[in-house]
């Protein structure tokens, strides 16, 4: 029964979040306030849906969603459109959406495309996985990752706009026009980065602080932790060049379109390419 | 002579002062610790590590992060994060406790100021009532002609990248020490037994403890709906054969004595038997899936055991016996508790109950707590620099004809300029409404 609500839930989940990407390009080209309207309303049926599928998978099998690769997409999904939805409300900035929600809809078809029923179930965790520093582990990871996701968006809008505006003439027409200006873009970017790379720095930290309760070594280098580190001196390397190089505008966002490859590099890559202590996650 | 060397000192310094050094030391290590996650590492995968090409392994590619040069790399970079520290020191410290306000118009932040008119007292008084509002901190000029202010908030955020940059010291210190002065090692026991801890099998570094461990009970535990609860150990520490400590861990629930951390690993199954030759009775316990054998006295008979048909609610094992160094077994069959069977008219084999084999990692890490106070320190120092931005406002007020007068103010844009141009806009706005 609550098995059955969940798959609902994420079908729902699914759909929300198909409806708001497609919804926000419509809404950056026909500029019509309702559609813009449905949009958000659509991404907040999609966080609660995802909430609500994460919340029933914790009650059925009495864990943190964390046995398997189905349910950390889940709890990576919540992540961007928690902090997508932060972002829209306190900058007003509806455009974003339409960059940032291509990245859990695709999430989302990777799971229906590459996992089967029997991949999705709930999986009996290992005794190593029964702490409470894991929790906080997924929970900074999921928000990190979340923010990392919208400052990509943001990197992008960035650089979209400064290839159809060319040399600072502004356009007054077009969908680049309702974009904020690229000073704006720019300085949101970092602040997404800067909110992201402490939290980054707090899930590397919880996880050795679990990995030195269950294995007795706070770190091993296994690809999984150095991947996470290397994003963490991508990111650390961006806040660098911008402070002391003034490096803004173009190099910044590429740098943050950059790290986020990172970021899905350790995600995916690491547990489909590479060997390692965290394989057993999927 | 002497003049040479403090040139190559002060080359140095110069070189290690510089952070286009330490990002491309980072960028390096970075691109290293890649490597090391695609060729086959020693501590993880030997099988794997011992194929890789002879070059690889003299250059330390399959032991990467162990490697002299790695070690090297990091070393450098503490050595510049020090350096750039020393060097940013004065004037973090200026910057937060010796601001001084400016005495001219030019000493005001040029990029980011605004002017507000208004009658000279009620100017110096509304700027003073602001700031103390919104809390900042301020300091007044002594000479009150012209008369000038500078203000700061959240002025300790200044420390933020300094602390965070030595917390990576710290970090890397913390490492040292564990892996100079620590050792780590293992042991695989059964319940009721005792063994000092000076024959555990150590992987790294030597122990000098003397005590010894005693192994009171070792469970596999399961819940009610079959799902494995956990692996416990109960444990019992012997100095001079007298229990001084006892605790039961389980896996995340490591026991620590005298800075000696158990850490439940793993766990093995295994049986207890009852071996009758003749009417004297051996006891035998063999471990799972052919771990161990029993290879009975006067024979050339090897059995072995496996478990992997019983629960704990029925105790059943599957039992082999093999022949010299033959490759099939010649006896096979199921006991359950109790059962006797004979073996090949040798002996006489009773199996009495399951076992447990408890697998325990063995640490001692004397820089486990600096480890953490580098997290710490480091997590400070990124909450500091990230949500805990300075913010500086001076102004200077100069009198024009009369009571009148014109207040020039500007921040210092810091990071985020959008956000300081914000304070800025505030600041002017609330005193041109105080002062009309
Ligand atoms: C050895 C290499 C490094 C050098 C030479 C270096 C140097 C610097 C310098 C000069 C600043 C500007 C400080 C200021 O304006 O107050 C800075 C900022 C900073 N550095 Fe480093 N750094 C290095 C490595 C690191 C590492 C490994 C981290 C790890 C996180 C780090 C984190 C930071 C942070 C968080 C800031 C402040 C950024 C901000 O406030 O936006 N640095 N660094």
């Amino acid at each position: 029964m609550l098995a059955s609500l969940e798959v609902a839930m994420f079908y729902s989940l699914v759909v929300a979040t198909t409806l708001c990407m497609l919804l926000y390009m419509i809404w950056l080209g026909s500029k019509n306030e309702f559609i813009g309207r449905l949009a958000t309303f659509f991404t907040i049926i999609a966080l609660i849906a995802d909430t609500f599928a994460i919340i029933l998978r914790m009650i059925t099998s009495g864990h943190p969603p964390l046995s398997n690769g189905y349910e950390f997409l889940l709890t990576f999904v919540g992540g961007i459109l928690a902090v997508y939805l932060f972002a829209e409300f306190r900058y007003k900035l509806r455009s974003l959406g339409a960059f940032v929600m291509p990245i859990p809809c695709l999430l989302l078809m990777f799971i229906i495309m590459s996992m089967g029923p029997e991949e999705r179930i709930a999986q009996a965790v290992p005794p190593a996985l029964k702490s409470q520093w894991l929790t906080f582990h997924v929970i900074t990871a999921m928000f990190a990752y979340g923010a990392f996701a919208v400052s990509f968006g943001l990197g992008i809008m960035y650089l979209l706009k400064l290839s159809k505006e060319g040399n600072g003439e502004k356009l007054s027409q077009g969908i680049v026009s309702r974009f904020p200006s690229l000073e704006v873009l720019d300085e949101l970017a970092y602040k997404v980065v800067g909110f992201a790379f402490p939290l980054l720095t707090l899930c590397i930290i919880t996880g050795a602080i679990w990995a030195n309760y269950a294995w007795g070594t706070y770190w091993s280098w296994d690809p999984k932790e150095t991947w996470s580190l290397i994003t963490w001196i991508i990111y650390a390397g961006y806040l660098h060049a911008r402070l002391m190089y003034g490096w803004k505008g173009k190099r910044a966002a590429w740098m943050a379109v950059f790290g986020f490859a990172a970021v899905l590099f350790t995600f995916f890559g690491v547990n489909y390419f590479l060997p390692g202590l965290h394989s057993y996650a999927q | 002579m002497n003049e040479n060397s403090k040139g190559i000192i002060d080359r140095l310094w110069g070189a290690f002062s510089s952070m286009k050094l330490g990002l491309t030391l980072l960028g390096i290590i970075a691109f290293v610790a890649g490597i090391g996650t695609v060729i086959p590492q020693e501590a993880m995968d030997q099988g794997k590590a011992q194929a890789v090409g002879g070059l690889w392994k003299t250059l330390g590619f399959t032991h990467l992060y162990s490697s002299l040069w790695f070690r090297l790399l990091l070393g450098l970079l503490c050595i510049n994060l020090i350096v750039c520290s020393t060097k940013r020191l004065r004037s973090i410290y200026l910057r937060t406790f010796k601001l001084t306000p400016p005495s001219k118009l030019a000493q005001v932040p040029q990029k980011n100021k605004q002017v507000v008119k208004g009658e000279l007292a009620s100017l110096r008084e509304s700027v003073q009532e602001f700031l103390r509002q919104k809390g900042f901190r301020v300091t007044l000029s002594d000479q009150s002609n012209p008369w000038s202010f500078i203000a700061t908030k959240r002025r300790l955020g200044n420390w933020g990248s300094l602390i965070t940059h030595l917390s990576f010291v710290v970090l890397v210190v913390g490492a040292l020490l564990g892996s100079l002065l620590g050792f780590k090692g293992s042991f695989t026991e059964e319940a009721g037994k005792t063994l000092p801890i000076q024959a555990i099998q150590l992987s790294k570094g030597t122990v000098s403890e003397t005590f010894s461990v005693s192994i009171n009970s070792a469970e596999d535990r399961f819940l009610p709906n079959g799902e494995r609860d956990n692996w416990y150990t109960d444990m019992s520490i012997l100095e001079n054969g007298q229990e001084v400590a006892r605790d039961t861990l389980s896996v995340n629930h490591p026991f620590e004595y005298k800075g000696i951390t158990f850490y439940q690993a793993n766990f093995s199954n295994g049986a207890r038997f009852t071996a009758d030759m003749g009417g004297q009775k051996n006891p035998v316990v063999l471990q799972d899936q052919g771990q161990s054998y029993y290879k009975a006295p006067g024979t050339d008979l090897y059995l072995v055991a496996n478990l992997s048909g019983s629960s704990s609610l029925k105790p059943s094992v599957l039992y082999q016996v093999y022949k010299g160094t033959g490759a099939d077994p010649i006896q096979t069959g199921q006991l359950t508790s109790g059962q006797t069977i004979d073996v090949q008219g040798k002996y006489k084999l009773t199996f009495d109950s399951l076992a447990g084999f408890t697998g325990i990692q063995v640490k001692k890490d004397p820089g486990v707590a600096v480890i953490w106070l580098g997290c710490g320190l480091l997590l400070g120092g990124l909450l500091l620099a990230f949500y805990w931005q300075p913010l500086v406002i001076s102004g200077i007020l100069q009198s024009e004809k009369g009571k009148r007068g014109s207040l020039t103010v500007g921040v210092l844009s810091g990071k985020m300029p959008d956000s300081t141009r914000k304070a800025l806009e505030q600041f002017v706005s609330s005193v041109t409404k105080m002062i009309s």
